[in-house]
Order: structure tokens, then sequence, then C-alpha cells
């Protein structure tokens, strides 16, 4: 297999899995709370986008923009129901792990309900253009991927370093107990997190269906590669995870296509093992200047 | 308790703080007993005690950040305090937009974030995120050795350096009552009598300072009465002059 190959497909899989591993990272280090709900509202995003193909545009701006803003729209509702009423009750961690894995699988059930089992088809929204360079040939899919996960992460970045609502969220990241003394209110900075995490979602989840089906269930692995990710980068650090994404997407690409497809969590579990033998802390221990406490 | 003296100038103060059968704790651990405790506006108060005897605790209370609570607190007249039996810091952002400035025991700091970015967070309501930049040269004032470092993560910062930043952040605010616990706790003596002499020459205008020190030594003759605190109970009060006497009930 030609090697151009393998690093123009773990290019597109790191930036499709990091956005969501960064979701996941964010939610968990500001609001404590481990989103498993993740996977429904990457399938919910899905067929947010799919809704808006059929009955409004195929336009793939259009299609996009529906993704994402469905996706906000489930990190709200996830908000509203696993978030709010639990979060300032004892043992928070695993209640929420517990509300979201229910969110999660009665709203899978739920999609599989009312849109039934059958896969759907989006609309191809980078257009069918093919790029040659040498004799890598890149798909239009596979560059707009790329192009719009990583512009669409340094906004998110950005937005992060320089907004006040972006300084709430990192402080909460840091210190919870110094946030809510300086006055940062958790609740509303919860509906921010997931608004803004869901809306990652709804992005990997349209840039993802360029190359698989929608479909209920289709939310379960991406959730836990993006969880495995998060993990492996060391929870709470988003350059960590942004690394760990590429090293798990080169290692899914490279596992694809010398082993074969169904050994691909396999050896992305021993590489996370491994790492997180090493350091504990996973990338991000590696990376980490500032002293902790 | 007996009826609270008024300071000299109480005439035309206004109550900033106005505590009333306060009980705090946490879990089946009660902290603070029915304390009662006013602070009147341009008030700068000691609050000397031993540890656990509930300095900190009466801070958190006021804050909304201990385990349980009952009685009431008025921070400017609003009513702040209310009976709970959990979700601590649930309420905590709605007092300080009230007008709290908490500066807490051991610096809680946001290890990652820069110095800068620590005094803008402390910016929180409104007028005072408008007013940042003049804000943060104001306190640069206070705290020269800070203006090298506002580019540096706080997580690399000295004892004494995190001190000035967390005092920094607190001071930021728009708030009419700043509470500052144990300032000079675990700094080399000389550093903790800088950072007191940088908290004595804040200009308080209306609002009210109230320090929690063990150290009755740093506090003599600058603030306007101590007041001694003893198992939950605010026990005895001096003026300015500091004959700190403790009165025991019976």
């Amino acid at each position: 297999m030609d090697f151009g190959f393998i690093v123009t497909n773990a290019i597109v899989l790191a930036c499709i899995y990091g956005g969501l591993a960064i979701g996941i990272s964010i939610t968990w280090s500001s609001l404590g709370l481990i989103n498993l709900s993740y996977g429904f509202v990457f399938a919910l995003s899905g067929y947010g986008a799919w809704l808006a193909a059929q009955y409004v545009s195929t336009n793939g701006a259009v299609v996009l923009l529906a993704g994402i803003l469905t996706g906000a729209l489930g990190g709200v509702l996830v908000c509203a129901l696993a978030f709010i009423p639990i979060h300032d009750k004892p043992n928070f961690t695993v209640r929420g792990l517990i509300a979201t894995l229910a969110i999660n699988l009665i709203g899978t059930q739920g999609l599989m309900w009312w849109f039934g089992p059958r896969s759907k088809n989006l609309p191809e929204i980078f257009g069918t253009g093919k790029l040659h360079l040498g004799n890598i040939v890149l798909t239009a899919d596979k560059v707009g991927n790329v192009v719009l996960s990583v512009a669409m992460l340094l906004l998110v970045l950005k937005w992060m370093r320089s907004s006040r609502r972006g300084l709430e969220i990192r402080a909460m990241m840091m210190n919870p107990h110094a946030a809510a003394i300086v006055g940062i209110g958790v609740r509303r900075t919860g509906f921010y997190v997931l608004a803004i995490t869901g809306g990652l979602a709804g992005l990997a989840s349209v840039l993802l269906s360029q190359t698989y089906y929608i479909s209920p269930f289709g939310g379960l692995t991406p959730m836990i590669k993006g969880v495995a990710i998060a993990l492996c980068g060391g929870l709470g650090s988003v350059l960590g995870a942004v690394i760990a994404a590429i090293v798990l997407g080169f290692n899914e690409a490279l596992t694809s296509v010398l082993l074969g497809g169904q050994y691909v969590l396999i050896t992305q579990f021993i590489l996370i093992i491994i790492v997180l033998l090493i350091r504990p802390r996973g990338i991000a221990g590696i990376l980490d200047k500032a002293r902790e406490a | 308790m007996g009826g609270q003296p008024l300071p000299a100038s109480a005439a035309v103060k206004q109550e900033v703080l106005n505590v009333k059968g306060l009980s705090a704790g946490y879990g089946a651990m009660r902290v603070i007993h029915d304390l009662d405790f006013i602070v009147y506006s341009g008030e700068r108060i000691g609050l000397v005690g031993l540890n656990g005897h509930g300095k900190s605790t009466l801070f958190y209370a006021i804050a909304g950040l201990t385990g349980w609570q009952r009685g009431s607190i008025k921070l400017n007249g609003v009513e702040v305090g209310r009976t709970r039996s959990q979700g601590p810091g649930r309420y905590t952002h709605l007092v300080v937009r009230q007008g709290l400035a908490l500066i807490p025991q051991g610096d809680e700091i946001f290890h990652g974030l820069t110095v800068e970015e620590h005094l803008d967070s402390g910016a929180f309501t409104p007028r005072a995120w408008r007013e940042r930049t003049k804000r943060k040269a104001g306190i640069l004032e206070i705290f020269p050795p800070l203006r090298k470092l506002m580019k540096v993560p706080v997580g690399r910062l000295s004892g004494g350096e995190r001190r000035m930043v967390s005092i920094g952040r607190g001071l930021m605010s728009d708030a009419s009552l700043f509470l500052v616990d144990e300032p000079s706790l675990g700094l080399a003596p000389k550093i903790g009598k800088g950072v007191m002499a940088a908290l004595m020459s804040v200009d308080l205008g209306d609002s009210a300072m109230v320090i929690a020190e063990q150290n009755i030594s740093l506090l003599e003759g600058q603030v306007d009465r101590v007041i001694g605190m003893h198992v939950g109970k605010l026990k005895g009060e001096a003026s300015a002059g500091l004959n700190f006497q403790t009165t025991r009930e019976a």
C-alpha cells in the first residue's frame, strides 16, 4: 500500500476524532462530566443534517450548519437533563456518567423508533472534485474534512483564548472552586460548554457521514474513539487531545491497511494502555509546564 | 452576644454586611454557632483567632460555600444567606454579583492562566470588565513585582507572588465587601508584612474589608476594629488601640 494513502487517511481521521476528543476533554475538565451521551448527540446531528438535506436544501453549507446547530441543541438538552439537576449533588461524577449513558441509550432508541433502523445517506457536501499531488489523489471530501475541522477547532480555541466566556470556561477547567469564588456561574457555563462541544460533535458527524452512513447507533464507535483519544491525550488538555488524535489516526490508518480493519480497536487500546502506563496523565503530562495546586 | 459598639463615624456609615444567627458547617460538623456580625462601610476589620475556630468557615458561609448553613446574611441590604443543606457554591456567583470579593486562604488560583488573565477573571461585574485595563494598572501600583510577570502562568510563580495575584484578583472586582483570609499564611515574615502593608494601602472608599489573621502583631494599629473568634463564635472586640481581650460567657 502506498504511503500517501495512509498519511491522508490518518490526517482525515485525526481531524474528525480530534474534534470529538476535544469536546469530551473540555466537558470533563470544566464540568466534571464524562459525557457518554456524545454518541447520541453525534447521531442526532447526523439526522438533523439529513432532515435539512431532505426538506430544506442539499447545499453543503446548509447541511453542515444544520448538523452543527442540531448538535449544539442536543448539547443544551443534555445539559438541561443530566447536568443542571444533579451537578451539585454528592458523587456527581458517577451520577453524571449514568445519566448521560441513560440519555444515550434512550436517545438512540428514540432515533431508531422515529427514523427506522435503515441508514441514511447525506449529500456530498464538498462535491466530487479530485486533487492530484504527485501520485497522491486527494478527494474533495478529504480536503474539505481537514480544512473545515482545523478551521472550526482554531475558531473554538481562539474563542476560548480571547473571549470572556472562554476565560470563564478555562478558569472552570483549572479550578472549579476558585471559579465560583470569582463569580462564575457553573450552570450557565455548563450550557456554553455543552452547546459548543455538541456543535463540535455535529461537525464531526456531518464530516464522518461523507465516508460512512448515518444510523441511530452510528455515534457509538466515534464516541468510544473520542473518549479513548481524550484519555490518551490527558483529560482536560486540548493540545494533548490533538496530538493523541494524530497518533491514533495514524495507528488506525496503518492498522487497517497492514492488518485489516477489524484490528483497529485492538491496536488502538494497546497503544493507549502503553501511553497511560508510561505517562499516567496522558500526553498532557509531558506538555504541562505549570505546577498543579 | 451583646450589642456591637458602633465605630466612631457610624452615624453616617451604612451597613455593608449584617449577619444574624448564622450557623454553618460541613456534614455532621457544626463550625459556626449562631453568630451575629455587622460590618460598616469604610471599615477595615481584623478577625483573629486560632486555627480551626471558624474564621475561614465564616467567610465561606458568607459566600455560600459551606456544606450547609442557616441564618440571615444581608449584603448591602440584600438577603444572600439562605437555609441550605447541600449544594455548596451553587449560589456563590450570585453573592459575588451582589458585591462580595473573597480572597481565599491558600490561593485558590487557576494554575494554567497567566497573571493577566487572572486579574481579568476577577473583574466579573460588567463595570469592572469595562474598566479592567485601568484597574489592572491600579493593581500593578500596589504589587509592582507583578509587572514583569503578566504573561507568565501562575503555576510557575512563587508562593508570595501567587498571594499577590490572588489578592489582586479580589481587588479587581467592584466589591463592597472584601474578605481576606490569612494573607500572611505560609509566607516569609518580610513578604507577609509587605502583603499586609499593600492591603492596608488599598483605598476602600465606601466598601469594607475584613482580614482574618492569626498574627495579631501584623494588624496592630492598622485596622479600625479587631474581633476575636473562638469555637465558632465572635468573642470580644477591640478598637484601633488593640486592647484585645476575650470576654467569657457564662
